[in-house]
């Protein structure tokens, strides 16, 4: 059984330092388009991985992180056209979302259920007008293209390549961050309001003030891949923080796993390439291949893609298991006969 | 680590159904209180009560003289009260020890953004509370289940895992809603002997709300026997089981 968990453990280091090497050497290769798309992967997870704080891990339904989203970017590309230094913009796209979602949350978490998902719903729908009426920063309806984050002379990359490898850098960093923070004292805390708030109480843990803490940590993350939009797209326009865009990200979401941070990255994935299949076939019909995917997820493996090997494996172990009856099983008979044992 | 617990005058009432009446009684530091009744007598109600889940609507409830209703429930783990329900209430795609964690939260310190950079000291006391809680399920023969995922344990294990939970957070005060409900007899035997050691080892404080009667002769320093939301008697086990109203509570109850 130790061989086993030290066989699992070098292929897991393996497979990750090949997919590391891969992120690195894949834009040096690919055309322009295909790390746009890789790019927009990173963005969106980010996007994604907000949503997962506060509805994955929390338990409070955000439809609304497409506002978020768009108020970093509006936020970014006000910044960098004034010339600001990238660095302070970065800082304002993160903390300004953060701060109108905690202004936003201190209210809204007071509601369950349905409700806070009406309310977060509502977020784009008023931004949406309220980006279009204020023209001087927005541009309107027709958005603001911004020229920034070109490569320096010195690395010798495309345009493409270095937004790729700074937008990357960033959402690993914050990949990084909401891994360590989902894990330990705070992570916990965040799950139990989600599964029981009598329990949560009893350890002394405010439902309120974790729900509000989650919904601000989130919004700060749709800033940030705001942000990170604005540097890949070099544009922004009312139809990216659009209540639909607020949908899909739930969506992607659940598609990706909730309450996984490798799910927010499947997510992005998903968000990225099911217009693309949809395209395909016919633009228009994005909305159902979203509908089908998610359905045909819910339906294989309810906790996301992510959980797709442990289904398969479940399978699989349930076929070898009836076949090797008394003595092999899987891990998880052994460790109950185990437990049988000592108890 | 012990706390005096002080329950005085406590009205609950939902709707117009009164469910607590005028009740009052004191535990003293590290003593086990028995609380005994028919079915729907409040009980849990009560503990809920002094957990702050439910807010009476008149009386007090100090706990080493401080009064307790005042604040907010969430603080009350902060200052010693711990708590098991009732109903296990486990997240049971978690692990054992997960869960066990759980009860370490009032004891670690560091906001989000600490949580999130892990400084040494932050890694440090994951590591501390994580090695407690492995002593915690030891204790109490648990330590093999660590890493099964909760809801995979036998139904009977899971209110041991709420104790190893309510436990970790090292309370003064420790409130067990029908902890040997479901369990074998020799199971409850290992019961009693942990809680009679937890108590002679942290000096804890706590009451038990049992149906199971062997149980509270065999732990409690006193009982109070409630019916219908009201305090029928106090005294010792042995006083409640003579006492005439307590029998006719519970016969009463049984026809019901
Ligand atoms: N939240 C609530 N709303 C309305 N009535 C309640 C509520 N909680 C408890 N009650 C009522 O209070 C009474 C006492 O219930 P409680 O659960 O405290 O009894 P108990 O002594 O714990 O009983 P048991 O031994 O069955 O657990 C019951 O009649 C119950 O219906
Ligand atoms: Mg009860």
């Amino acid at each position: 059984m130790n061989r086993t968990i030290f066989k699992r453990r070098w292929f897991r280091i393996s497979v990750i330092a090949v997919l590391a090497l891969a992120a690195v050497l894949a834009p040096l290769e690919l055309v322009p388009y295909a790390n746009y798309q890789l790019t927009m992967i990173a963005v969106m997870g980010v996007a994604i991985l907000g949503v997962n704080i506060i509805t994955g891990y929390t338990g409070q339904i955000s439809l609304g992180q497409s506002a978020f989203l768009g108020l970093g970017a509006y936020v970014t590309a006000y910044g960098v056209t004034e010339g600001w230094p990238v660095p302070l913009v970065f800082l304002l796209a993160a903390v300004i979302p953060g701060a109108v979602g905690l202004l936003i949350a201190l209210p809204a978490v007071r509601l369950k259920g349905a409700s806070i998902a009406m309310v977060t719903i509502s977020l784009p729908i008023i931004a949406d007008p309220l980006a279009k009426r204020l023209t001087d920063i927005t541009g309107g309806s027709a958005g603001i293209t911004v020229q920034w984050m070109s490569a320096p002379e010195w690395t010798g990359l495309a345009d493409d390549q270095w937004r790729y490898y700074i937008v990357g850098a960033i959402a690993l960093v914050f990949f990084v961050l909401a891994w360590n923070l989902t894990r330990g004292r705070i992570g916990r805390a965040f799950a139990i309001v989600r599964d029981n708030e009598a329990v949560a109480t009893s350890m002394g843990i405010s439902s309120y003030k974790y729900k509000v803490l989650a919904f601000t940590i989130a919004s700060a993350y749709g800033g940030v891949a705001g942000f990170l939009y604005l540097a890949a797209v070099q544009y922004m326009s009312p139809a990216t923080l659009s209540f639909i865009v607020g949908i899909n990200l739930l969506a992607a979401m659940i598609i990706g796993g909730s309450a996984s941070i490798i799910g927010s990255l499947f997510g992005g994935v998903f968000y990225v390439f099911i217009p693309v299949v949809a395209g395909q076939i016919d633009p228009s019909h994005t909305p159902i291949v979203y509908g089908a995917a998610l359905l045909l997820i819910l339906f294989l493996a309810p906790g996301g893609v992510v959980t797709l090997p442990r289904v398969l494996r479940r399978l699989m172990g349930r076929r070898t298991g009836r076949q090797q009856q008394p003595g092999g099983g899987d891990d998880q008979a052994t460790e109950s006969s185990a437990g049988k044992v000592t108890s | 680590m012990s706390a005096r617990l002080s329950v005085a005058d406590v009205f609950l009432q939902f709707g117009g159904i009164t469910v607590l009446e005028s009740v009052s009684f004191d535990v003293e530091p590290s003593t086990i209180f028995g609380l005994v009744g028919p079915n729907g007598a409040g009980k849990t109600s009560l503990f809920n009560c002094i957990s702050g889940h439910y807010k009476p609507s008149a009386g007090s409830v100090s706990i080493d003289g401080e009064d307790v209703l005042p604040r907010a429930p969430s603080k009350l783990a902060h200052i010693g009260l711990a708590r098991t329900f009732q109903h296990p209430a486990l997240q049971l795609h978690s692990t054992v020890l997960d869960n066990v964690l759980l009860g370490g939260h009032c004891r670690l310190t560091g906001g989000a953004l600490s949580w999130a950079l892990r400084p040494p000291h932050i890694v440090r006391q994951e590591r501390r509370i994580r090695q407690q809680a492995h002593e915690t399920l030891e204790r109490l023969d648990l330590d093999w289940a660590a890493g099964t995922m909760a809801g995979e344990l036998p139904h009977a294990l899971h209110k041991r895992v709420e104790l190893c939970r309510a436990l970790l957070s090292r309370p003064k005060l420790l409130l067990l809603d029908e902890p040997a409900a479901g369990l074998s007899h020799s199971e409850v035997e290992d019961l009693i002997a942990w809680l009679r050691n937890l108590r002679s080892e942290f000096g804890l404080t706590m009451i038990v709300v049992e149906h199971h009667m062997g149980l509270i002769s065999a732990i409690t320093d006193r009982v109070a026997v409630l019916n219908q939301g009201r305090k029928l008697m106090e005294g010792t086990a042995a006083e409640a089981q003579r006492d005439p109203r307590v029998v006719e509570a519970y016969l009463g109850g049984e026809a019901a």
